[in-house]
């Protein structure tokens, strides 16, 4: 038992922190809207800066333009991100979308799209969900037909993030009928330019986009931009959920942290009733509660990326820090709002905001994170049938 | 970074569970529980024939040279089967206690009998306030000169031959239990733990009964207090553990409307919570141990560890309860003897309140 960085890690994390040093996050442009997820707005200027780095390819064999990195150094450089707030919303989806591309795709996709994330210049959306399939993904509806050397796809896509300003959707059809319900699934990865694409935004409650819906129209995409075996979509889906839950929330607890230290410079400096708010013994104690459950995710999370980098199964332990940290993310903006008290719904850029308005953003995102890449519903029944053996309710 | 065992880690995990399943079982540890003296010496000889009772101590003092975290792993397989007996009082607390403060005749005379199985000694800190800050303790005393006071929640106060006395400035006194003018009263206890309120009226104390050098007793106690709180932790980490597999094989068994209740996703999603609840506090107390085995400042990870946990574990109990149903609400259930040590050990050593101020502090609150 052993929870220190290596040395290499330890450099590395100097590294980061040397370069978020000289890129302030407020010097890069913003292309959309920060979901509160801890990874910052979306930034294609930040992300071509990591790009130049070598940073977004460092984990690949070198055969694909990678640098053979140990997996650790991408917890490194997304903790030290999320503690600098920096704007790389869309690094993760990248990261894992590359995952993909080497381990079963195409030569084309490995030539064209590879080069492009390695850039930062390739970013992605999913089109997964449809307005009658959510939580049942199955119940999708979309369909992809073969023709010749080309697909035609047409169905309807909803809640795609940042699609509207990504390079490809990673659309999700049915490619043919099958007995089993969960066969006959196939991923494409469709550049935002094909024709018969409708990308139309979707506000949000923040009064941003980041959400859109995805109308496909008989889009014609070349065979060869199919990700994973034909038919055999589902199950790529399903084992990369893991990985896929994992390092979407991975840099959640630097970032809670971040916010957390946040609240206690607020507490500090604020005064009410004519008292320190950081003596009041209810926000005292909230606060210090708050610090030892974001400690508790930390080591979830940790725990969960030795068994990822080892190999070990994985039957629950990134399905549970998932629904921890984004139970535990509502928590910390609810405590904000409960601190900030009359200042707390006043909007980021409103005369007299606190914290920039940061909380009530974070207040208001939060609440789409135990909804979005599994509800904390159907992953509490996951975790319990697949990690627990308890009896699967085969009408859920 | 590994959050594997080492082999002999695992070893130690596998003997322990092994030899607890068998020489500990359910209803050994719930007679004991209401057993006055709640104490079996076979028991307790066999594990000092382990190497346990002095895991901590050096080889030349018959111990067995283990780390905080390797008694943290033991303690855990000891709260799975709510082990009663002096475990944690003795083997940790004191002898961290002996090992820090001890003079050189203190250690030889008492470590070896301690590994052995054959001297008990325990640790008077508490006083009326009820807390466990070392700052807070008001008992004072002239050497030589004569003791009177109070020390409540004094544990295996009944079994200790020695006691260690903690004093206002930070100093330790170790006193013979049977000396005139000590008394033992026992306190009646939801969880069977032996606590009790010790009382000195006018006991006789003089220069060679200090622990040690009376200078270095504050840093001692903390010491040992550091120890005591991560082993409670185990000890709750491990009950919580016992309590979920438990209520995941009620749960996978007991069929109510023609299907297990774990076929039910109030039960499924309150299952779920629990797993969540055990493993951050196992990853939070490993997290403290290793790094106080480290000997890396800790403070903080232990506090943090101990008001996690302490929560947790508790709501684990709690809603084992709720899943149990009618069955949890026996006494020959082993439920709630398992929750009873989890409430005990949240409020031993410090509730989460007091180790709450100290993660305040740490997280920068001024």
């Amino acid at each position: 038992m052993e929870f220190g960085f290596t040395p290499d890690e330890q450099a590395f994390r100097d590294e980061v922190r040397r370069f978020t040093a000289e890129h302030p996050p407020a010097r890069f442009p913003l292309d959309g809207m920060d979901a509160g997820y801890g990874s910052g707005a979306h930034s294609r200027a930040y992300l071509n800066v990591l790009g130049a780095r070598g940073w977004l390819a460092m984990t690949w064999p070198r055969a694909f333009g990678g640098a053979e990195r140990p997996m650790f150094f991408k917890l490194v450089l997304l903790e030290e991100l999320a503690r600098a707030g920096a704007p790389f919303g869309p690094l993760v989806g990248c990261w894992q979308t590359a995952d993909a591309i080497i381990e079963y795709g195409s030569e084309r996709l490995r030539a064209e799209v590879l080069p492009a994330i390695a850039r930062g210049e390739a970013t992605f959306w999913q089109g997964y969900s449809e307005p009658g399939a959510g939580s049942d993904l199955l119940a999708l509806t979309t369909e992809a037909k073969r023709d010749g050397e080309h697909w035609i796809i047409r169905g309807h896509k909803i809640w795609s993030s940042h699609a509207g300003i990504a390079t490809h959707g990673l659309v999700f059809t049915r490619t043919s009928r099958q007995a089993r319900r969960s066969r006959g699934f196939s991923m494409f990865v469709v550049p935002n330019t094909t024709p018969g694409l409708d990308i139309r935004p979707i506000r949000s409650l923040t009064g941003e986009v980041y959400h859109y819906e995805v109308f496909l129209d008989e889009v014609r995409v070349p065979a060869d931009l199919m990700l994973g075996p034909e038919g055999e979509g589902f199950q790529a889906l399903l084992n990369g959920l893991d990985s896929d839950r994992f390092w979407g929330r991975y840099y959640k607890a630097p970032a809670l942290e971040r916010v957390l230290g946040q609240l206690v410079d607020y507490a500090n400096t604020t005064t009410v009733n004519g008292a320190p708010l950081a003596r009041d013994p209810v926000a005292r104690r909230r606060l210090a509660s708050l610090a030892t459950e974001i400690a508790a995710l930390r080591a979830l999370f940790y725990r969960a990326a030795c068994r990822l980098r080892d190999g070990a199964p994985i039957t629950y332990e990134t399905a549970v820090a998932k629904v921890m940290a984004d139970e535990l993310g509502q928590k910390l903006a609810r405590l904000g709002m409960d601190l900030l008290g009359p200042w707390g719904p006043l909007r980021a850029g409103s005369r007299r905001a606190r914290l920039d308005g940061r909380i009530a953003h974070e207040y208001l995102t939060s609440l789409g994170h135990t909804i979005a890449g599994g509800t904390a519903e159907i992953l509490r029944t996951t975790i319990a049938v697949r990690g627990l053996g308890l009896p699967a309710d085969k009408r859920s | 970074m590994d959050f594997t065992l080492s082999p002999a880690q695992q070893l130690l995990v596998a003997t322990a569970r092994d030899f607890l399943g068998k020489h500990c079982p359910p209803d050994m540890a719930q007679r004991l529980a209401l057993d006055e003296r709640g104490f079996d010496g076979a028991l307790w000889r066999r594990m000092a024939e382990l190497g346990w009772l002095g895991l901590l101590g050096p080889a030349d003092l018959g111990g067995s040279e283990g780390s905080l975290l390797d008694v943290i792993l033991l303690v855990e397989e000891m709260g799975r089967v709510a082990l009663p007996g002096p475990f944690v009082t003795s083997a940790v607390v004191a002898t961290s206690l002996l090992l820090a403060a001890g003079s050189a005749e203190q250690r030889r005379r008492l470590l070896p009998a301690l590994a052995a199985g054959e001297r008990i000694t325990t640790l008077a800190l508490v006083e009326e306030d009820g807390a466990a800050d070392p700052l807070a303790l008001g008992l004072r005393c002239q050497v030589d000169g004569h003791l009177t006071g109070t020390k409540l929640f004094v544990k295996d106060a009944h079994l200790a031959d020695d006691l260690i006395v903690a004093l206002g400035g930070g100093e330790l006194l170790l006193l013979p239990s049977d000396r005139p003018g000590v008394a033992r009263l026992p306190l009646e206890t939801l969880s069977g733990d032996k606590a009790f309120e010790v009382t000195f009226d006018g006991v006789e104390v003089r220069a060679a009964d200090w622990l040690g050098a009376p200078e270095r007793g504050a840093d001692a106690l903390t010491a040992a207090l550091t120890a005591g709180t991560l082993a409670r932790t185990a000890e709750m980490v491990g009950a919580a553990q016992r309590v979920l597999d438990l209520a995941v094989e009620h749960a996978r068994t007991r069929v109510q409307g023609g299907r297990p209740i774990g076929g039910y996703q109030a039960i499924q999603h309150a299952c779920a919570d629990l797993v969540r609840d055990v493993d951050a506090s196992r990853g939070l107390l490993h997290l403290a141990a290793w790094k106080v085995s480290e000997g890396l400042e800790a403070s903080a990870d232990v506090a943090t560890a101990k008001a996690y946990a302490g929560e947790a574990c508790l709501t684990v109990a709690r809603r084992g309860h709720q899943i149990f149903g009618a069955i949890g609400y026996c006494e020959e259930h082993s439920l709630h003897l398992l929750h009873k040590r989890i409430q005990a050990a949240s409020v031993d050593f410090g509730d989460a309140a007091w180790h709450l101020e100290t993660v305040a502090k740490a997280i920068g609150l001024r």
